[in-house]
């Protein structure tokens, strides 16, 4: 896709070099994706990247409830330390699965809209 | 990154906006298909998973619409 | 079918510009209310880029020369004028504090993508250990968040805030008088340089969206 489009103009940051945060801005991912891919092994990539994105919402849904009840400090030592090693496992699980299918972290960013505040 | 580059990011950027805008905001006006599709409408993953939560709300629409017909 | 593109409220003349599919725009008076809208041949609606921008432009367009829009989700076009009616009339009064509310003013947005720096587990923690490292974290992410969401509510007639998981430190949308458009335009513009380290995504105005709809549940929202 090579048309250059016209500019939006609605866009107020504008860093002189973009390169500083265009890491960030990658995992942004594109509102239209300008090829649909229908080889077998991107679809699964693809469907992995939607499942995992979702596990991970959720993991990051639990922790910050469990986070939350530390703060009230309505849990034990021995319930924090447990959920401690729980999340800690859940996180490792999630790298090695990320790695499994050849995603990134920024490949599961997931914006919900309403749903980003349920937490 | 080439000029052509970040007019690109900046394009895709402006346009994640705007789209989010124009199908996730915006005032709904219609008969009595809930909407809660669109709720969870995953515009961020990108064109098929857009398409089939918006072919979701027509389907609904169909059903609905062949519902109010029986 | 009938695209809607949203209401108004004393609009100069319709703008000169297509609407999707490049049909013509048209107005219509429903229950006191005036809408733009356009008519299209086809069964089902095609979300494509383009139609999108097109929705957008005319917005857009309309904003330019109205008092009050109220700009409607593009997504689901009318099969007839009766449809289009009843939609109306079944949310009048919907409309009504919706043109209310956004009269005079455009949106903003600012998006603040976090640096999650990935955790090097270099020396297991306990998992209290690692409690307290998440409880820090996200107490820091929160009181960030509030100190760069806080001073625009300020300049706001109302906002909201989504955001706090995921890699997002801040996702909101500010809807704001005109009066204060510039200011709040420059204010926007000066935050990249006091906070380099933030990767942040502010854009406007825009056509207030985001405060068209009473929505289900409003997220957090400041008078």
């Amino acid at each position: 896709m090579s048309a250059r489009h016209e500019p939006l103009d609605k866009l107020l940051t504008t860093r002189g070099d973009l390169r500083r945060i265009a890491g960030d801005l990658d995992h942004v991912p594109k509102a239209f994706p300008h090829r649909v891919n229908a080889d077998p092994e991107q679809v699964e990539r693809g469907l992995a990247q939607l499942v995992l994105t979702l596990v991970e919402l959720l993991r990051q849904l639990m922790e910050r409830q469990a986070l939350r009840r530390m703060e009230l400090e309505t849990l034990t030592d021995e319930q924090v330390e447990r959920m401690g090693e729980t999340f800690m496992k859940l996180e490792q699980r999630m790298q090695e699965l990320t790695a499994h299918f050849g995603l990134e972290d920024r490949d599961l960013n997931l914006n919900l809209g309403p749903l980003g505040d349920l937490l | 990154m080439s000029v052509r580059d970040e007019h690109e990011l900046k394009y895709q950027v402006t346009l994640v906006e705007l789209v989010d805008r124009v199908l996730n905001k915006g005032v709904v006006l219609t008969g009595d298909i809930t909407l809660s599709v669109a709720d969870v409408d995953l515009v961020y993953v990108g064109l098929r998973v857009l398409l089939s939560s918006v072919a979701t709300l027509e389907e609904q629409r169909e059903i609905s619409a062949a519902g109010a017909q029986l | 079918m009938i695209h809607l593109y949203g209401l108004v409220q004393q609009l100069e003349e319709l703008p000169d510009v297509p609407g999707v599919g490049g049909a013509p725009l048209e107005r219509r008076r429903i229950e006191g209310f005036e809408l733009v809208v356009s008519q299209s041949k086809k069964e089902l609606q095609e979300v494509s880029e383009k139609a999108v921008l097109t929705h957008a432009n005319v917005v857009e367009e309309l904003m330019g020369r109205s008092r009050a829009v109220l700009p409607a989700r593009f997504g689901r076009a009318f099969t007839g004028e009766k449809e289009l009616s009843d939609a109306v009339r079944t949310k009048a009064a919907g409309l009504e504090s919706g043109l209310t509310r956004v009269r005079g003013c455009v949106e903003f947005g600012l998006r603040v993508l976090a640096r999650e720096a990935r955790r090097e587990n270099s020396q297991p923690l306990s998992g209290r250990e690692y409690m307290r490292a998440r409880l820090a974290e996200a107490t820091e992410r929160d009181r960030l968040s509030e100190e760069l969401h806080e001073p625009l509510t300020r300049l706001s007639r109302t906002s909201t805030r989504f955001g706090g998981a995921g890699a997002e430190l801040l996702q909101a949308a500010y809807l704001v008088p005109e009066e204060n458009a510039v200011a709040f335009r420059e204010y926007l513009r000066r935050l990249e340089t006091a906070y380099p380290r933030l990767a942040l995504i502010c854009t406007g105005p825009w056509p207030p969206y985001t405060f068209a709809d009473e929505g289900k549940d409003p997220r957090e929202r400041s008078a």
